[in-house]
């Protein structure tokens, strides 16, 4: 096992992972930028290393300064959360050089996922289905159209190296497509620094459905159920459920069995999560890997009653996986992230928070590096916490939810927590019946709508 | 003995006179007449001890949350002329172990010149004063690690 693990992140992943090794009984060094001093994860690790100036670029995308800061403390492991370096194959090869072990998949896995063309013809050979689409990069329009030509309209445009939504538009008609593809193009190089897009057929009512994964080095595999991720803005997940309420269980075992076949395929180890787009008919589609830990993981965690961070940790440190085979899903778990953000507008609201309250009670978890003085610096993503609820039935669950994000407060900075508990009570969502494309007819709806009842507030 | 008095726009100059040496602490005694001038972050940081543990050391339990919160937020606020380390590393004294240290507190040095070396990646770096002063203090043991921003040095300026 490890003896000291070096967490390359910050916030509450950071400190999910620190409670982690510290049950497993590893000291734990945070590392963290001059705009992070007062952090929990910098107060709450048994050592902490300043790793540079608070632009991420500097500190915690550092790379010579974080392995540093593991020499000078003697980590043995690093743990990078995510976002981050979490799913920089670079970084994972210097680690190995390093001598330091990367906790996460090897180097090579991380290579192939991230490209986003690659991992589509690796998956079409493993036999997980893809979404019909151009399999090459479009050096122009000329291109673009032509392969629209083939799969047909709608389509939609797509980073090669993307993710998080940058450098992906849709387009109806070869119109369209002639306005988007620069405009993709464009955000493709300014946030992945390459401009290389492709094409794919656009599924206009789909879900968005992942299936955990987690392998160790013997070739023992696990999947999970479901997690649905549909309620999403501007493909930032705001709400999360497991199971979904469109999954049955032959659909369930289908995607688990493709999930683990590209498991097997890839010779893939560590966390990771297989992205699909589910349609009408249930057909689903590969969309991407994520070869690192997730947000939403403590939904699976819920459901299944395991710990996917002790798991990965312990897989790392060479044992075996001792998560059995065929677990049942227990009850319905939904998550909320709770961001410091302006409901309305979705400017970020970064701050010092003068009062908080977060909930508690049977079935409720939150994660969150947030405490009442603290000064959410405006430096990084504006995740305060996440809110988890766990009960026997998704009704249960939904009126768990709604309950804990009432007891909620966080003053000196605006959360979205309104807008959360009106997503929780709309009809949509209560029956379970939403697609992609929920969060932007609900915003449609909230603008021509004028507001007849004020959104709750606690006491009120 | 004439006796020396003071008006305000000479305390004025006195003040900028303070910020333009960088000063942190002025004190002045004569007979009939005496003035004191300290700067506020100077201060913090002349009285308060560097109490961050050095990196490589265990922290004091959890049960100090608040008071080490604090702490790590009055750190920020002090902001005195040091030489801080750019990088994480190793830190050295000396250009090899059977050398003198570069510096020593009391002597003389000049903008440019070396002052310490801090191995990071196998790779020495030389760490150079941003100006002309003397070595007031070493905060750092010799092979001691450093992380980013931790005061190496402080020096007073005679520009």
């Amino acid at each position: 096992m490890f003896s000291k693990i070096l967490i390359a992140n910050r916030g509450e992943i950071a400190l999910r992972i620190i409670r982690a090794a510290r049950e497993l009984g590893f000291k734990t060094v945070a590392v963290y930028s001059e705009a992070d001093r007062t952090a929990l994860h910098t107060l709450l690790a048994h050592e902490k290393v300043c790793i540079g100036p608070a632009k991420a670029a500097d500190s915690y995308l550092n790379v010579p300064n974080l392995l540093s800061a593991a020499e000078i403390t003697k980590a043995d492991a690093i743990h990078p959360g995510y976002g981050f370096l979490a799913e920089n194959a670079r970084f994972a090869e210097i680690c190995q050089t390093s001598n330091i072990t990367f906790i996460g998949p090897p180097a090579a896995a991380i290579r192939l996922l991230g490209d986003k063309n690659r991992a589509r013809l690796e998956m079409k050979k493993a036999r997980v289905p893809v979404i019909p689409g151009g399999d090459k990069i479009l050096q122009d329009f000329a291109e673009a159209k032509k392969a629209a030509q083939q799969i047909g309209y709608p389509v939609i445009l797509k980073a090669a190296s993307g993710g998080g939504g940058k450098g992906m538009r849709i387009a109806h008609n070869p119109t369209q497509l002639e306005e988007q593809f620069p405009i993709a193009q464009n955000e493709a190089r300014a946030a992945f620094t390459d401009p290389s897009l492709y094409l794919e057929k656009y599924l206009a009512k789909s879900r968005h459905i992942e299936i955990q994964v987690i392998a160790d080095g013997y070739g023992n595999v696990r999947s999970f159920g479901e997690r649905e991720c549909s309620i999403q803005r501007k493909y930032q997940k705001l709400i999360e459920e497991t199971p979904s309420t469109m999954v049955d269980p032959r659909l369930r075992r289908r995607m688990r069995a493709a999930a683990e076949e590209a498991v097997r395929y890839l010779g893939y180890q560590s966390l990771g999560t297989f992205e699909f787009l589910v349609d009408e008919k249930k057909d689903f589609y590969f969309m991407e890997a994520n070869t690192r830990v997730q947000v939403e993981h403590p939904i699976t965690e819920a459901v299944y009653n395991i710990d996917l961070i002790k798991a990965q940790l312990r897989i790392a440190a060479g044992q075996k996986l001792t998560i059995p085979e065929d677990q049942e899903m227990r009850g319905h778990a939904i998550e909320c992230r709770i961001n410091a953000e302006d409901p309305e507008t979705f400017v970020p609201s970064p701050g010092k928070i003068d009062f908080l309250v977060f909930p508690g009670g049977e079935g409720i978890r939150v994660d969150s590096a947030a405490y009442c003085g603290w000064e959410i610096p405006p430096n990084y993503d504006s995740l305060v916490a996440k809110i988890i609820a766990l009960a026997p039935t998704r009704q249960i669950a939904i009126k768990k939810m709604i309950t804990a994000l009432e007891m909620t407060t966080i003053v000196g900075i605006k959360t979205n927590l309104p807008l959360l508990l009106s997503i929780l009570s709309h009809e949509e969502f209560q029956k379970g019946a939403y697609d992609t494309k929920f969060m932007d007819r609900f915003l449609a709806q909230k603008e021509t709508a004028a507001h007849t009842a004020a959104p709750l507030e606690p006491g009120s | 003995m004439e006796k020396i008095t003071i008006n305000y726009d000479e305390i004025l100059k006195l003040i900028a006179l303070m910020e333009e040496k960088k000063l942190a602490h002025f004190e002045l005694e004569v007979e009939g007449f005496k003035i004191k001038m300290c700067k506020n972050t100077a201060q913090t940081a002349a009285v308060m001890p560097d109490v961050r543990p050095a990196a490589g050391q265990p922290q004091p339990p959890a049960n100090s949350l608040a008071a080490r919160a604090e702490e790590a937020a009055a750190e920020q606020q002090a902001g005195l002329h040091y030489i801080t380390s750019p990088m994480v590393g190793t830190f050295y004294r000396a250009p090899n172990p059977s050398s003198p240290p570069f510096v020593e507190p009391g002597e003389p040095v000049q903008k440019k010149q070396t002052l310490c070396i801090i191995e990071a990646m196998k790779l020495m770096n030389e760490i150079e004063s941003d100006m002309d002063g003397v070595v007031q203090e070493v905060f750092v043991e010799n092979a001691k690690p450093v992380e980013f921003g931790q005061r190496l040095f402080s020096i007073l300026t005679t520009g």
